[in-house]
């Protein structure tokens, strides 16, 4: 018996060691450790000797199936790491190839440039309101105290639909529309596309502005340089600062245009700004009396201040876009810049 | 408007600036009157000065050029070679010295010309930009003094704004005008301009009868006698000249003047061409016939404001004279107008005959209706000063309604309120009186009544007197604070969060956004949709009528869009032909109608060729799918899962009509997507695959935003049975799928085409389509027999619509 133990120890030893890979080890378990095994065989052998020497040699014959088993288990690991080794030496990929491509879209950056202004402004409280590109007369010119044969007119180069219906030269309309239907406080924000009849490079006969208003009881010049001073900081840099020009539109007294330091060169001078360290961004003013009366709103109760600004115009100091019609031309090599 | 510093400078002081100029047109510009340009004769004429030839040889070593000895200042004596031919020893001459620069840029150097060093040129008038013309260099007579500048010579040492005047500061069109302006900001005085002259006993021979004082508030005339037409001063030529004005003759040259320097439009007849000795202001004839002086033949309507004599029209007023009532070379008397005609009669005459002239240009910006009377002494002076002529004794003024000028009631604290700072009293009155203001009445408390001064018709409530007095202390001290929040913020506009929603959701689509002009070509827009009722099968509701333009820019942009097609097919031509094979283009916005002018909101995409590359090698996809795929990704983002494809019977011209379907949500058609015409690809010379669609978004619109409704999941897993039909060449798969989805329910929970095959072991015209189908229960399991019955219906529910189980 002790014989046998030993020589199938030695067997196995030497077998096990010498197997290649996991399938060939398998065999090997069952032709040891299996129902019809080698140890299996020895075990019923078991019965044939003196019952007092079994238990000796049943511990016996138990260890060293314990032992084929833990040589079979680790030569197992050993197969199964190199096994996985070669499968990834096998399984290397060139990963400087490109990847299937996710197609990307963009966004206009006029509607990138919208949203953002929107974003700024609606965390101090302004919503959005819009309003039809064809108005009547009255909305885009004499409720805005621009009346017939004013020379107010004349700032605007006007399109017409009919005598009475124009494309609307700018996004003021909107404050009409919304001082008719709804009840002050009011803080608004209009953007939207706009008409005149001019053509180069730096003016479109069709672009967009953006405008707020605010209607509320006491409304200040500083409550209004205040607010764009906010806006121009969160939209161009913290470093930007904002200066008022006396001005004038019919539809607001005092009226100031807006300038900012050139985010550009920061103020020191280039081509954007002409080298005046300043760009005019927009047009602002509070509320003239005179455009509450046209919209039935108690001059004497309440105030406002309106600021408009050129969505191309801040898009291009933005993004440092040169020419304005790049904006409708839609060249993909453009558009693919603004996500 | 151009403005001259040297005449601007004889009202009020600003010698300071006329070597600054820059500091002048920051404080006009800080004031809300923008300069836009400054230039700087003195500077362009740097290094000429006055030179004598005090020898003359010939060049040694060139037939046509002559080498002068030329005497600029004292001592000093420069060797300069010329061309020309008209000079001779002792002329005096301009000399651009070395440093000088000329128009174009045209630097002098030091030079050697054919071995001989010249220091400088010999200028001509021509080339000192005095005449368009000039043959040999400028002689100067013998008096002009050796070494002074050439510009100070000759009076070329001004400087000339340009400025940009808001419509409301009409008063500061003159340089009288604003000489006032600058007065007030710099806390100067005022110096009038001379006004006296001598009368003579005669009396002025032309009676005014004024007919129309709603648009001619007042008319003032005076008769001159025995003037002598002819040039005039070189003093008079070079002011007008400075602004760029031509001299015609002394007599309109004055009339000319007067409205530069004081603002106020002035006319000169000649009184031997007023028939019947009188001027009638009143309204034209229709069809009546007037020549304006230029030559112009007008057909006036009836509603122009005219001057008229005994007989006929002499002048369009406030905008023009006629030709046959001017002042000539042979003119001895004249009649002077100096009259207020209001803004909108002028504006209108002017813009009816598209006539723009200084005169009508300041009338229709509002002139000062008391400055009439200066303007016509002061005219009366510089003619007897200039024309020596005799003056009226008497004069017509016309002015039955004297304006009133506007009564003004301000508190200082509003002001104060109103700017965001402290005010005080005594400031703001100060203010007021220089902006021309007349302190009416005033209490201790800062309460104060104004009268406003004539000339800013534009003031004329309280807060233009905030502005004013916020632009004269300065917009620099307005502070920064930030309004308060009242009451709570209001909702969003729909369409607003509707079109960003769909911009994020289209960029995630890998679609680009393009946004076009809102008008287009009305020829094209016709060409490219056809008959509008084929759309309009789809749910479209394009417009069958072009909204068109007044005054187009030009005929490419004379309609208002009624589609995005015109727009986005040129955007894919354009980005084809710079040799862009692959485009997923899409636009978002209104397109017209003509009824009510109505605008709705579209969504329209553009998609043409297939990207191939490593991983992607079905170029042969057809793009139609894509923009399909597109469609369904949108549509369900937006929460709007229940939608069908529905073919049609028709299709747009310019869709294929084999390739072409419709979107149909909550059962209703709004859009269409399909294939573009083959004959447009062709026609175009595009060898991609082009597909389109357009939703007609009022409908998602009006049901936007749509909340998420939470489904209960299911624990249990999905079964998965694949099914394979045989569909006959006019069957479509979507019939198919409707019936399944239709009869499986609830169990079904999803359904996938995952092969489609066409070919030999089939009929022609067959297709074979295999499909995926997902099941789930709520809860348990299903049995063998319970999924046998759901594929037992699946196929039932397919053979009735004419498939074959394969």
């Amino acid at each position: 018996m002790k014989q046998k133990i030993d020589e199938l120890l030695s067997q196995a030893n030497e077998k096990i060691k010498m197997v290649a890979d996991t399938k060939a080890l398998y065999d090997l378990k069952v032709f040891f450790l299996g129902k019809q095994g080698e140890v299996t065989a020895l075990m019923k052998e078991l019965g044939k000797l003196p019952k007092e020497e079994r238990p000796e040699w049943g511990q016996k014959i138990n260890a060293l199936k314990k032992q084929i088993s833990e040589l079979i288990d680790n030569q197992h690991k050993e197969l199964e790491l190199k096994e996985l080794n070669q499968q990834i030496e096998s399984e290397k990929l060139d990963l400087t190839l490109p990847g299937p491509q996710i197609e990307q879209g963009s966004r206009h950056p006029l509607s990138k440039v919208t949203e953002e202004i929107v974003e700024i402004l609606s965390r101090i409280g302004f919503s959005v309101r819009s309003g039809p590109m064809i108005e009547k007369d009255w909305y885009n010119f004499e409720a805005l105290n621009i009346p017939k044969d004013h020379p107010a007119r004349d700032m605007q180069d006007t399109f017409y639909i009919t005598e009475d219906h124009v494309l609307r030269t700018h996004t003021s309309p909107i404050q009409i529309h919304t001082m008719e239907n709804e009840k002050p406080p009011i803080r608004i924000l209009a953007p939207g596309s706009v008409f005149r009849c001019d053509s180069d490079i730096s003016h479109s006969p069709n672009f967009y502005q953006i405008e707020a208003l605010v209607v509320d009881q006491k409304v200040s010049m500083a409550d209004l340089k205040g607010t764009i001073s906010y806006f121009v900081k969160e939209f161009f840099g913290e470093e930007i600062k904002t200066r008022f020009r006396p001005s004038f539109f019919p539809f607001t007294e005092p009226s100031a245009e807006v300038d900012c330091s050139c985010p550009i060169c920061k103020g020191k001078g280039c081509r954007t700004c002409k080298d005046t360290g300043w760009v005019e961004i927009g047009g602002s003013g509070l509320v003239n009396p005179k455009v509450f009366d046209y919209v039935k709103i108690d001059s004497k109760q309440w105030q406002g201040y309106a600021f408009g600004f050129g969505i191309e115009r801040m898009a291009m100091i933005k993004y440092g876009i040169d020419d304005i019609r790049l904006f409708n031309e839609n060249h993909i090599d453009f558009l693919k810049q603004f996500q | 408007m151009k403005i001259s510093l040297n005449w601007l400078n004889e009202y009020v002081d600003i010698s300071e600036f006329i070597k600054a100029p820059e500091q002048l047109a920051e404080k006009l510009t800080q004031a809300g009157l923008e300069v836009e340009s400054i230039e700087n004769q003195s500077e362009q004429y740097k290094n000429i000065v006055i030179g004598e030839i005090i020898e003359k040889s010939q060049h040694p070593d060139a037939d046509k050029l002559t080498l002068c000895q030329v005497k600029v200042e004292g001592s000093k004596v420069l060797p300069i070679v010329c061309g020309a031919k008209n000079h001779k020893q002792g002329d005096k001459v301009v000399v651009a010295m070395v440093g000088a620069c000329l128009p174009g840029d045209f630097k002098i150097k030091k030079s050697k010309i054919r071995g001989v060093e010249s220091q400088g040129m010999l200028r001509s008038e021509k080339e000192l930009v005095l005449s368009e013309e000039s043959s040999g260099i400028m002689i100067l007579d013998g008096k002009a003094s050796v070494g002074t500048a050439f510009a100070k010579a000759y009076g070329l040492d001004d400087v000339i704004l340009d400025l940009s005047v808001t419509p409301n500061r009409a008063d500061c069109l003159s340089h009288f005008g604003l000489a006032r302006e600058i007065a007030c900001l710099t806390k100067k005085s005022i110096k009038m301009p001379e006004a006296n002259f001598q009368s003579s006993k005669q009396k002025t021979d032309v009676n005014v009868v004024l007919k129309n004082a709603n648009d001619c508030p007042r008319y003032m005339g005076r008769s001159v006698f025995n003037v002598k037409v002819g040039p005039s001063p070189a003093w008079l030529k070079q002011r007008l000249e400075s602004v760029d004005v031509n001299s015609i003759n002394n007599i309109v040259d004055i009339t000319n003047f007067v409205m530069l320097e004081l603002g106020q439009p002035m006319h000169a007849f000649d009184s031997k061409l007023v028939e019947d000795n009188k001027i009638e202001i009143s309204s034209s004839k229709k069809s009546e016939k007037f020549q304006t002086l230029d030559g112009t033949e007008l057909e006036l309507t009836g509603e122009e404001l005219m001057i008229r004599d005994g007989k006929k029209p002499v002048a369009m007023a406030g905008v023009i004279g006629g030709k046959n009532s001017g002042v000539t070379e042979t003119t001895k008397n004249i009649f002077l107008e100096s009259a207020h005609f209001t803004p909108q009669t002028v504006r209108k005459s002017s813009r009816r005959f598209g006539i723009e002239t200084d005169s009508g240009y300041r009338f229709s910006r509002g002139t000062d209706v008391e400055m009439t009377e200066l303007a016509l002494n002061r005219a009366c002076h510089l003619i007897q000063q200039i024309a020596g002529g005799e003056v009226a004794v008497d004069f017509q003024d016309e002015y039955p309604n004297p304006e009133k000028k506007p009564v003004i009631d301000v508190h200082v604290n509003f002001v104060a309120q109103k700017l965001g700072y402290n005010v005080s009293p005594n400031d703001f009155e100060d203010g007021m009186k220089r902006v021309g203001c007349e302190v009416l009445d005033k209490d201790e408390s800062g309460h104060f009544k104004f009268q406003t001064p004539q000339y800013r018709w534009d003031m004329d409530q309280d807060v233009d007197l905030v502005e004013e007095y916020g632009r004269i202390h300065g917009y620099e001290y307005i502070k920064e604070t930030l309004p308060i929040l009242t009451d709570r913020p209001s909702a969003q506009d729909t369409r607003y969060l509707l079109e960003r929603d769909v911009e994020s959701r289209m960029m995630e689509c890998g679609y680009m956004q393009a946004v076009n002009y809102n008008f287009t070509s009305s020829v094209e827009q016709k060409a490219l949709l056809g008959d509008v009722s084929a759309w309009n099968e789809y749910g479209l509701k394009l417009s069958d009528e072009d909204v068109k333009l007044l005054n187009p820019l030009n005929e490419d942009l004379d309609v208002m869009r009624r589609s995005h097609l015109p727009g986005l097919l040129k955007n894919l031509i354009t980005n084809y032909r710079s040799g862009i094979s692959y485009g997923r283009i899409y636009e978002l916005g209104s397109i017209f109608h003509k009824k009510d002018y109505q605008e709705d909101l579209h969504l329209s995409m553009l998609s043409w060729g297939q990207a191939e590359n490593l991983w992607q090698k079905n170029k042969k996809r057809p793009v139609v799918y894509d923009v399909k795929s597109a469609v369904e990704k949108l549509l369900n983002a937006l929460g709007f899962t229940s939608f069908e494809w529905q073919l049609m019977k028709t299709a747009p011209s310019l869709l294929h009509p084999g390739q072409c379907v419709g979107l149909k949500l909550q059962g209703q058609l709004v859009g269409v997507v399909g294939s573009l015409h083959p004959r447009w690809i062709q026609e175009n010379k595009i060898r991609e695959d082009i597909a389109f669609a357009q939703i007609n978004m009022e409908m998602i619109k009006n049901s936007y935003p749509k909340r998420a409704n939470y489904k209960k999941i299911s624990k249990q897993p999905y079964v998965e049975r694949d099914l394979a039909f045989i569909l006959q060449p006019d069957q479509n798969l979507g019939d198919i799928l409707k019936e399944i989805k239709k009869v499986l329910k609830p169990d079904l929970k999803s359904i996938e085409v995952f092969d489609l095959y066409q070919g030999e072991k089939l009929a022609q015209g067959e297709s074979s389509i295999a499909l995926k189908m997902r099941f789930q229960t709520v809860d348990g399991t299903y049995t063998d027999q319970q999924l046998q019955e759901l594929m037992q219906k699946a196929i039932k529910s397919a053979e009735k619509t004419g498939a074959k189980l394969r």
